[in-house]
């Protein structure tokens, strides 16, 4: 990244929003197992709308489909990952790289997380996740994972979409509904204390 | 100087927060001590110990740091020390 795409990257941290970020410049993890493609809506402390297409990778010796448990994880990466560090650069007006020296990002706990569809290969699906909590590094995330139809532009479609809609899931209803997610909950652990886990 | 009355004061506050936890069994709060601790006595999740600490700045009407999370431990009496300091701490500000 260049001085200037720093200096640009510093300001959408303290004044802006995810929507135009390229995942892999936030999240410290990847490639392989980065499981969001785009940010298309993010109010930076209510909630966020990403998508992510399955990949061969993804499917491979499972029949084609996605599987529920990286649904899960792919809905935790597009929320309290991204958007704990998010807030998270922002309090310490830094950006996403500076962080990996201080903290672990995990992955703590999930309540109840129910499967109502499914998603396969040339599938396309969005996580819609609203903060529930956030306060000393740690954030629980409640939401949806929706099929996205066939062609949608969805940069256009969340163009104008606000917190009130978020918090209702009010969204056409040509999307699918594939799973409900509940407390999903991360925290940005200290190295230090991380280690002594081990 | 801390006092005995300030702890009992504060644990008796503290039992009102964790009678509020959902995920505390009433039955573990019998008996309490300030050297009971949450995660091995009490089988509390060690993601709930948050949401008490959320719980505990309401109550006492105080402000804990990220900081003060971080070096907090999982007994009672880890707690109470933690929310004498950060009283004395709002006080001297």
């Amino acid at each position: 990244m260049t001085e200037e795409e720093r200096a640009h990257y510093f300001d959408i941290i303290a004044n802006g929003n995810l929507v135009g970020i390229e995942p892999s410049n936030l999240l410290l993890h990847g490639p392989t197992k980065r499981l969001i493609d785009t940010y298309h809506w993010h109010s930076p402390n209510k909630g966020i709308v990403a998508s992510y297409s399955p990949k061969e990778r993804d499917v491979e010796d499972h029949f084609g489909i996605f599987r529920g448990v990286d649904q899960v994880e792919a809905f935790a990466q597009a929320t309290i990952v991204s958007c704990a560090t998010f807030l998270q650069c922002r309090k310490e007006n830094c950006l996403p790289d500076a962080l990996r020296d201080k903290f672990v990002p995990a992955f703590i706990s999930i309540g109840n997380v129910s499967f109502q569809n499914y998603l396969e290969l040339g599938d396309t699906f969005i996580s819609i996740g609203n903060i529930t909590f956030w306060k000393w590094r740690q954030m629980v995330c409640d939401g949806h994972i929706y099929r996205v139809p066939k062609g949608l532009d969805l940069d256009d479609y969340f163009s104008d979409f606000t917190e009130e809609r978020l918090l209702k899931y009010d969204i056409s209803s040509d999307f699918v509904k594939v799973a409900e997610l509940h407390d999903i909950t991360g925290r940005a652990i200290l190295i230090e204390h991380f280690n002594k886990l081990a | 100087m801390e006092n005995a009355n300030e702890r009992k004061e504060i644990l008796d506050g503290l039992l009102e927060v964790l009678r509020t936890v959902r995920t505390i069994d009433p039955a573990r709060l019998e008996g309490v001590t300030e050297e009971t601790d949450f995660l091995t006595d009490m089988n509390t999740p060690s993601t709930e110990l948050i949401n008490i600490a959320a719980k505990v700045e309401q109550k006492f009407d105080i402000e804990f740091e990220d900081e003060d999370i971080d070096r907090m431990g999982s007994k009672v009496k880890d707690v109470i020390d933690l929310i004498i300091m950060v009283k004395e701490r709002g006080a001297n500000k």
